[in-house]
């Protein structure tokens, strides 16, 4: 590492108050950053995109305004970042005398140092996996550590909303560690959004580590902004009996990668996957959603479908993997995609890898427009084309919220949706 | 009164004539019955005058008070009072009957004066009741899974919320037993009055025993070829399609005829 690199590390590190061992990792990984190769993902070409992080690190402030803070619905259980600042950190003192932890990056490095060592970067995603998630771990400037303790049952939901503040033109590199341990619940409801216009480079790794018998149910609505390139990677890690409910809400307005990957480690392991993805004008959103099956009798479920406006693209990849030895494994998917213009760009490709006998594996894919049958029937009842295509989007994308497991989040994924359709006929 | 006039209408579907030249007028306060011969292009003039994309005018107009409807796409033609109760409505999934019906109405309202919802299901309740549908229909999702006879009752449920000024009916009695028959005729016959005009499309004369038209017309060719009262109807049913077109001298196959 250059010498000029390794003082902006530390000038960054003095000011942002970051221990010294956590610098050291920068160091290592902004030097391995180098050698490593760009993830692969089928049908999703984004190497010519701006999503590396090629910006210095430096540290910076932002404040959140009355306007842009009313996007947010108050709830007891919340942490609201704006950029590289913490606005908002609340728990209930129920969860405080539980053991529940809810810090920001900063109070995870120095407070809480053993516990996020011991998972940051080394169970579900890797820093050497690729030259993203080593610039990532190079980079990162917020983020924030859930912990929920053994044999706790969370009933309130904990509520995150993640801010970029594109109102500067500096990358946006974000991590999340939400752990719980075993047999532990927990709902958590996150929330990407982006203000300013600045051209900007996102990378944002959300780790989840589910250990034996706990039940996480994530919920995730994204709207990153229109001038925001993202990489953005989830990842579960489920130990033995673990479970995630994955419901994913891709409501992004600007080009993005999304890497959503389920590792199913532990036998009877369970994860269900719920994408839903609307893409306008004239933006790229390459998804591409695996659940890899190493435990006996896991279970791997992927459901994900969208709707592509004006001139944009959709790219859905489902992978099921199913690893040797992972006896009686389940992995099934379903991509759908439905285009409604005739600019539009669409792909749902299924991908199932099966190197074991005793398994059940299944999938099904469609590319397809809107049914003109529909769209007349709604019109000749006087309902203007725009509602009479929401109507029909929403139908079609009704399998897949009426399997997202909890109702307010429902309701919330169908307002968004709607505003992103509104938005987005708007344009064309 | 309003008045819809379709004037000299000769239609297309896939470079094949099928009108070929219909001339029809009705006026608010009148129930028409066009009487046809299967394949004689009764369903090509309800959908043309609705405004389905997929047929093409080559010649002729359609007239709502003396205002050409053809530049006009089909849900400007619905909320300026025509409404069609198809043969085989679309099945829409996700979408209650519910919120449809009253995002119909609201689309006919000014959008800062939608109806209040609790005058609303005041009023589908009391319809649904009196076409003697279950109050879950309202709930379920559009048309999907329901039988013929249900999907049938459920466009008259759609008309009688609607209130359009013109409703054609496009074989609502195909495939309807004669009680769910009955109770089509009695939403019909519930809207006559001054507001409202039908132009019921048959292939049997049965219907028009339960919704006594003022006028019928008979179609064959692509053409209207008779224009009558009531009698007219039952003179078919007793002489059959083939025996008007002898009578009246054309050159016309009848599909259905046995040869």
């Amino acid at each position: 590492m250059s010498e000029m690199t390794t003082e902006k590390f530390e000038t960054y590190a003095k000011n942002a108050g970051e221990p010294r061992w956590f610098t050291e990792k920068r160091s290592a990984a902004f030097d391995k950053a180098k050698e490593l190769p760009m993830p692969s993902f089928q049908k999703i070409k984004y190497h010519r995109w701006p999503i590396q992080l090629e910006k210095e690190l430096v540290f910076s402030k932002s404040e959140l305004d009355e306007n842009e803070k009313s996007v947010i619905d108050d709830s007891e259980n919340l942490l609201i970042e704006f950029g590289q600042s913490t606005d908002t950190i609340k728990i209930s003192e129920e969860l405080k005398e539980k053991g529940v932890i809810v810090a920001d990056l900063k109070a995870a490095l120095t407070e809480h140092r053993d516990l996020f060592e011991r998972y940051y970067m080394q169970k579900a995603v890797k820093v050497d996996e690729n030259r993203l998630t080593a610039q990532h771990a190079a980079k990162v400037t917020s983020g924030a550590l859930i912990y929920i303790p053994k044999n706790t049952i969370i009933e309130k939901p904990i509520t995150t909303y993640f801010i970029q503040d594109a109102t500067k033109a500096e990358d946006y590199v974000h991590h999340v560690l939400l752990i719980a341990d075993s047999c532990s619940e927990v709902s958590y409801l996150e929330n990407l959004l982006t203000v300013g216009n600045n051209e900007t480079t996102a990378n944002i790794i959300v780790e989840v580590i589910a250990r034996p018998g706990s039940h996480v149910k994530f919920a995730s609505f994204d709207r990153l902004g229109e001038n925001t390139t993202t990489y953005l990677n989830r990842r579960g890690y489920l130990e033995q009996d673990a479970k995630i409910d994955w419901s994913m809400g891709m409501m992004n307005d600007g080009n993005i990668v999304g890497d959503f990957d389920s590792d199913l480690i532990g036998n009877g392991s369970h994860a269900e996957v719920k994408v839903v993805a609307i893409t306008t004008g004239k933006q790229v959103q390459g998804i591409d959603t695996r659940v890899t099956n190493y435990g006996k009798h896991s279970i791997g479920h992927i459901l994900q479908h969208g709707v592509i406006l004006a001139k944009s693209s959709l790219i859905f990849n489902g992978i099921g993997h199913i690893i040797h030895g992972a006896k009686g494994a389940d992995a099934q998917q379903e991509s759908r995609v439905l285009m409604l213009s005739t600019k539009a760009r669409g792909d749902a490709n299924p991908i199932l890898l099966i190197d074991d006998n005793d398994v059940s594996a299944g999938h099904a894919a469609s590319v397809g427009r809107v049914n003109e049958e529909q769209l007349y029937y709604l019109m000749s009842r006087g309902l203007p084309k725009k509602l009479a295509e929401r109507l029909v989007i929403r139908g079609f994308l009704g399998p897949v919220l009426t399997a997202v497991p909890s109702i307010s989040v429902r309701k919330r994924l169908s307002d968004m949706i709607e505003e992103k359709l509104i938005d987005g006929q708007e344009n064309e | 009164m309003s008045t819809l006039e379709i004037k000299d209408l000769h239609v297309t579907i896939e470079g094949k004539e099928i009108l070929k030249g219909v001339n029809l007028t009705m006026k608010t306060g009148e129930i028409h019955a066009i009487m046809g011969p299967n394949g004689t292009g009764k369903s090509t003039l309800s959908e043309s005058i609705m405004g389905n994309p997929a047929y093409k005018i080559t010649q002729g107009d359609v007239l709502l008070d003396g205002e050409s409807l053809l530049d006009k796409p089909v849900d400007e033609r619905a909320r300026l009072g025509l409404f069609l109760a198809m043969q085989y409505p679309a099945e829409i999934p996700g979408v209650t009957n519910a919120e449809f019906i009253r995002g119909a109405i609201n689309a006919r309202r000014p959008k800062e004066d939608p109806i209040s919802i609790r005058k609303f299901l005041k009023e589908l309740s009391k319809i649904m009741n009196f076409l003697d549908m279950t109050d879950e229909m309202a709930e379920r999702y559009l048309n999907e899974g329901f039988s013929g006879g249900e999907k049938k009752r459920n466009e008259i449920l759609q008309m009688m919320m609607i209130k359009p000024k013109f409703a054609i009916l496009d074989e609502i009695d195909s495939g309807l037993d004669i009680d769910a028959l009955k109770v089509v005729s009695k939403g019909v016959n519930e809207m006559r009055g001054s507001e409202f005009s039908a132009l019921i499309i048959t292939h049997y004369q049965r219907l028009l025993n339960y919704i006594v038209p003022d006028v019928v017309h008979v179609m064959m060719g692509g053409k209207i070829v008779k224009t009558g009262g009531p009698e007219l109807a039952k003179k078919l049913e007793d002489e059959g399609y083939a025996g008007l077109r002898d009578e009246l001298g054309l050159d016309i196959k009848l599909t259905d005829e046995n040869a």
